[in-house]
């Protein structure tokens, strides 16, 4: 098979491509189906309430709370990294690993944190603000936008840059005439992901009183004990939702890498020492405000509830919850990744339906996990009543049936993880494959898979700081005995008992730190492999 | 193209072996060989039941293996299980949710003098599906420092002099919902909804932790609010002079919202012995255990409750609500979104 004709692309015999693509779509989709069920009869009285009470009130908040996070998140992301991709400073490399550390602080550890914090000189009245909330939130998810876009910035070629220095143009206007526009299909990618993890937040949004539709739908659900209901209210949601998601695949169509093969990266522009310190001042700031004064509080509170003996809980110590949030991810994150490189590569040849059914995946991201929780166990509570597996083993409370749903919510991270780094490797590899006659699948798995490893580590490291955060569906589907840090951050701060909370989110943040330099590593190496 | 076929055969093995070793990777299986040693617990309640439950497995060799989570969110889990749940027990941390459970089929009727002994009828199922294991009462806390004449009743809470200077929780938590559910029962829906009205109109300050609102009115932030009594209880064992005095509302009417913890055999219970004597357990020699733990009034009126909280002095509580609660919960979370309370 030597052409690379349509014939080539579309070539028949290909029901098992097929068949593995429904599947693994099927298999990740059903729990948010399931759910998606009772649309068919939609409650129409409980809508007419919400009119006329709160939904009005929670689009408002929704709308303003994901403008200001996704407006700030893309200003701070895109800034720091145009700053450290551009510029050449003291510490820059360091510094610009640094910046992607507060991916590791969970939303609603830092919400607790500055509540606190903040209760003290603002008031406990001016601290629930949605303001506050938005800062607190672009302060955790500005890495999102600021990883795509620094990897945007690296991917962009000097002599371009260099032609439109020649041109007389400045470096403020080669920044917003030729390297913002070119990186804009990245930093649209990375604010996609920051404004699906503000629809869903909940944790958040109700330590700030913000009212937000996510938080409706917990409301609604739990209040009235209205499933139909509410999940009609999170479908409206993943209808936004996925709306974004389309907006911004709209912004990369056409986009393709703007860099020769042979060209070389952009080379960082000298700071006088002035523009140096302002710099490093600039990157202090953020880190401080980001990561130093949650460190320092949660180091303090850990300190006084190791003195009040309040730090360990009784099932089991810190190293069984660290085992065990770390097993757990380390198992939903092998399963998105697995399934996401199958099912990337069976989609990337076979055309808009293929296409359409791999976004399909996606959807468990864009619901609050409570509702990816609940679906999760009907359907796996569903299986358990057939009597299908042996030895009346049941997913429910099983280790199976809580990787299952953990795979359900976050395999989108994963997924288009793995499907942008495909897209990365370069399109000359992959003819030249098949030019020497290897088939779609051979080419998939001894060019294109091996180029793209440390984007798949990448994303596999994106998705594992996602896991060990993640706290509803494993509250609802842990077998007994198996507690993470996020259950025991929980147990305390459902309580109030932020000292307390200390201990697990110090050490969950740790986790996550480890999580986050293997990111780095994978973009290191892989901006080496890429160039 | 053969070879062509072997990768894809590998590909899609590669597929069923994530699935598989994802199913592989649960050896851990829950289910206990010896039915008669282990009680399995779904609780929304959390906080100090482990000593109690030491505590049985200390005097009856009974094994309690228990998992915490959200009233509601453990009771979709137990519907959604049916005939294959687990759990034995269940313990919520307020009456509608075990009411709801009961409602939903989810929960079967115990027949033990042991429990309806110890347990006032008010504070179990009219069928006995549910008990109650202690008392919770929602009430006035005011600022030892700043307010001289506290509110009497939750109406006087919405007096415009409190405007600005009230502190409450949000409508998302339960306890809101039973505690605007009670007053429903009590007097109507229409005097609930002027009562709400008159809180709402106060601007009150929405926290949602009842031990964060009591240390708003330590720091100043608010000088009354409605919380649950066992809160100051825990800051008063932490902080003897902590500033908040406590008024129990309602005294020359029905008396305080109360509210409770309650317990409840599962329709499917694998071990139904072992539940019952759990239960039976819990309402008898663990009553005060259970009780202290959290600063809350033992159910059984009989058993002393915690030194702290007898300081609060004696009180008229309305029982007759208790079992209206879950019945009254939707119409509470409506009345609630139509008076804009958060």
């Amino acid at each position: 098979m030597t052409t690379l004709g349509l014939e080539a692309v579309r070539r028949p015999g290909t029901v098992l491509g097929w068949a593995t693509i429904i599947g693994i779509v099927a298999f990740v989709a059903f729990p948010i189906a399931v759910l998606a069920w009772s649309l068919v009869d939609p409650s129409t009285n409980v809508w007419a309430e919400l009119w006329r009470t709160r939904l009005p009130g929670m689009i408002i908040d929704t709308v303003t709370l994901l403008l200001a996070v996704v407006l700030g998140a893309v200003i701070l992301g895109t800034g720091l990294a145009w700053l450290v991709s551009a510029h050449a400073f003291r510490g820059r490399r360091i510094i610009g690993w640094l910046l992607v550390t507060p991916l590791a602080i969970p939303g609603y550890v830092g919400g607790f944190v500055w509540l606190d914090t903040l209760s003290s000189v603002v008031g406990a009245r001016g601290v629930r603000s949605l303001w506050l909330c938005a800062a607190v939130l672009v302060l955790s998810l500005y890495p999102y936008v600021y990883l795509f876009a620094r990897a945007a910035f690296a991917d962009q070629g000097a002599d371009t840059l260099a032609a439109a220095r020649s041109l007389g143009a400045s470096p403020i206007a080669t920044f917003f005439k030729v390297s913002l526009p070119a990186a804009r299909p990245s930093i649209a990618a990375g604010a996609a992901l920051v404004a699906m993890e503000v629809l869903t937040d909940i944790g958040t949004v109700r330590l700030f009183n913000v009212s937000t539709i996510a938080d409706g739908v917990m409301r609604v659900w739990f209040g009235t004990g209205d499933r139909g209901a509410a999940t009609e209210l999170a479908g409206a949601l993943t209808g936004a939702a996925l709306v974004l998601i389309a907006i911004e695949r709209l912004s990369r169509r056409g986009v393709r890498r703007s860099r020769r093969a042979a060209e070389a990266t952009m080379t960082p522009r000298v700071l006088s020492l002035p523009a140096q310190t302002f710099a490093i001042a600039t990157s202090v700031v953020v880190l401080a405000i980001a990561v130093g004064v949650p460190l320092v509080r949660l180091v303090g509170w850990s300190v006084e509830s190791v003195r009040n003996n309040t730090a360990v809980t009784v099932a089991g110590g810190v190293g069984h919850h660290a085992f065990n949030t770390l097993l757990m991810t380390a198992l939903a994150a092998v399963v998105c990744i697995v399934l996401g490189i199958v099912l990337a590569i069976m989609v990337a040849h076979r055309g808009r339906v293929a296409h359409a059914l791999g976004r399909l995946s996606t959807v468990g991201y864009a619901m609050p996990g409570p509702v990816v929780a609940v679906g999760a166990v009907v359907t796996l509570a569903a299986i358990d009543r057939r009597s299908w597996l042996p030895d009346g083993f049941l997913l429910v409370g099983s280790v199976a049936g809580l990787v299952f749903a953990l795979v359900v919510r976050f395999f989108a991270v994963g997924y288009q993880g793995v499907e942008a780094s495909l897209d990365r490797v370069p399109p000359a590899a992959v003819e030249s494959a098949r030019v020497l006659g290897a088939g779609p699948l051979r080419t998939s798995l001894s060019v294109e898979l091996p180029a793209a490893r440390f984007g798949i580590l990448a994303a596999a490291a994106l998705l594992s700081v996602d896991i060990i955060k993640e706290l509803p569906i494993t509250l609802l589907l842990r077998p007994f005995g198996v507690d993470t840090l996020s259950v025991w951050v929980w147990q305390a701060t459902s309580e109030s008992l932020w000292a307390q909370a200390a201990v697990p989110s110090l050490i969950m943040v740790a986790v996550g730190m480890v999580a986050v330099g293997a990111l780095l590593v994978a973009l290191e190496r892989g901006a080496e492999v890429i160039s | 193209m053969p070879q062509n076929s072997v990768l894809k055969k590998t590909l899609t093995a590669l597929s069923l072996t994530a699935f598989v070793s994802g199913l592989a990777a649960c050896g851990g299986s829950n289910n206990t060989a010896d039915g008669t040693s282990t009680v399995t617990v779904y609780t929304g309640r959390h906080y100090g039941i482990e000593t109690v439950f030491e505590e049985f497995t200390a005097e009856t060799g009974i094994e309690v293996r228990f998992t915490t989570g959200s009233d509601p969110e453990l009771r979709e889990r137990l519907a959604a299980e049916g005939a294959n749940t687990p759990a034995d027990l269940v313990m919520t941390a307020d009456a509608a949710n075990i009411a709801l459970a009961a409602e939903a089929g989810l929960l079967s009727p115990v027949d033990s003098e042991i429990l309806t002994g110890a347990i006032p009828e008010a504070l179990r199922a009219a069928d006995n599906t549910w008990f109650s294991l202690s008392r919770r009462l929602r009430v006035i806390m005011t600022s030892s420092e700043r307010v001289t004449t506290p509110p009497t009743t939750y109406a006087e809470v919405g007096d415009p002099q409190w405007k600005g200077r009230l502190c409450l929780r949000p409508s998302t938590h339960p306890y809101t919902q039973s505690l605007v559910a009670g007053l429903i029962n009590t007097v109507g829906a229409d005097t609930t909804r002027t009562i709400v009205d008159s809180w709402v109109a106060n601007d009150p300050l929405y926290i949602n932790s009842d031990t964060d609102i009591l240390k708003a009115i330590q720091a100043g932030d608010c000088d009354v609010a409605l919380a649950n009594h066992y809160y100051l209880g825990r800051l008063l064992g932490e902080t003897p002079n902590f500033p908040v005095t406590i008024t129990w509302p309602e005294q020359s009417g029905v008396g305080a919202h109360l509210n409770v913890s309650a317990a409840a055999v599962t329709a499917n219970a694998p071990n139904r012995a072992a539940a019952v004597k759990l239960l039976e357990w819990l309402v008898s020699k663990g009553q005060k255990t259970f009780s202290d733990a959290n600063n809350e009034y033992p159910a059984d009126p009989t058993v002393e409750p915690g030194e702290i909280i007898a300081g609060f002095g004696t009180f008229k509580s309305d029982e007759a609500s208790v079992r209206e609660l879950g019945r009254r919960n939707a119409e509470a979370v409506t009345l609630l979104s139509e008076a804009k309370y958060e």
